[in-house]
């Protein structure tokens, strides 16, 4: 690339995108102070058996099939523990997609509060995918996801 | 890309990184507004379910983004996704960019030049520019090879500069 290119390219850098308006800022904060907890259990709980289902994959995939040598060297066992770790760290998330399959509109509800509120529903299926750089191997894991939107509303 | 914060520093992270999430999703919305609700949308999405994976958050979340927009196309309209990017948000009257207090004619040259770009080729350079994505991750992003992406970037570039010296010369 020549000096100019390249000096457009710098000037370019320099330019500052315009940011969101502090109405987008105000409602994110509005959905990620509503129940925090819930996705955070979800995340716990469905932690461990993905990086066991990981571990299981990438270690049938990557176990060479051979016939057992006749005078086969004595092996150091493998730590169970730490062998599917070590081969699944060399997976990376590439991609998280959302595929919104369903929504409904709830209408007006009252929350316990007696805040009126206008409540949606809207059905997911979350799709991530790992990739191994070294091998180009890949997994995905799909998931369906059910989002409640409950958004207060004020009559004037 | 600095490590994602606790859930407390979200303000400081969307604080950074909105206004280019923002760039990038009014490419592939009809207006300003509708690449508010998109990133609105994709950053909770992505803070909520996402910023726990590790690798590359950034990545991910222009991913988000993307699928964001492309789920507002099909909740809005019957038209494809393919089709609500091509109207290409950069259309609309409103600024891309802060208005400096100097250089402000230099700013428009470029929004102009900007919104005249293919949008193939304009996609990628907003990634590459002010997504600071490399052209493997937006190779992976658009569904093309990095060598078509890197040569885009040029032809981007490229044009840009014929039309900014053009202006220049009009000007």
């Amino acid at each position: 690339m020549d000096n100019e290119l390249q000096e457009l390219e710098a000037e370019l850098k320099r330019l500052r995108p315009l940011a969101p308006s502090r109405a987008v800022t105000d409602d994110i904060a509005r959905q990620l102070a509503a129940a925090p907890g819930h996705r955070r259990n979800f995340w716990a709980w469905t932690a461990l058996p993905l990086a066991a289902m990981v571990a299981g994959l990438v270690l049938l995939r990557e176990q060479p099939v051979a016939p057992a040598p006749t005078s086969a060297p004595v092996l150091a066992p493998v730590p169970a523990a730490t062998a599917p770790v070590v081969a699944a760290a060399r997976y990376k998330p590439v991609s998280a997609e959302n595929l919104l399959y369903a929504r409904s509109d709830e209408g007006l509800v009252t929350l316990a509060d007696g805040t009126a509120a206008l409540r949606t529903r809207s059905s997911y299926v979350d799709t991530i995918t790992w990739r191994n750089p070294r091998t180009q191997a890949s997994l995905k894991w799909s998931v369906p996801r059910t989002e409640e939107r409950v958004v207060p509303v004020s009559f004037q | 890309m600095a490590d994602i914060p606790d859930d407390e520093s979200w303000r400081d992270w969307f604080q950074h990184y909105g206004p280019k999430l923002l760039l990038c999703a009014r490419q592939w919305t009809r207006s300003l507004a509708d690449a508010e609700d998109v990133v609105q949308e994709a950053f909770v999405r992505f803070w909520r379910n996402q910023r726990q994976l590790g690798g590359e958050p950034q990545a991910l979340l222009y991913t988000s983004v993307r699928r964001a927009a492309t789920d507002l196309a099909r909740r809005n309209s019957r038209r494809t996704a393919r089709e609500v990017r091509a109207d290409g948000g950069l259309e609309s009257i409103e600024p891309i960019f802060h208005i400096p207090l100097e250089g402000d004619d230099r700013r428009a040259d470029i929004e102009t030049a900007l919104r005249d770009l293919p949008e193939e080729q304009r996609e990628v350079l907003v990634l590459k520019i002010w997504g600071e994505l490399t052209f493997e991750q937006i190779a992976a992003q658009l569904g093309i090879p990095p060598n078509t992406a890197a040569s885009r970037y040029r032809y981007a570039l490229a044009a840009l500069r014929d039309a900014l010296t053009a202006a220049d010369c009009h000007g």
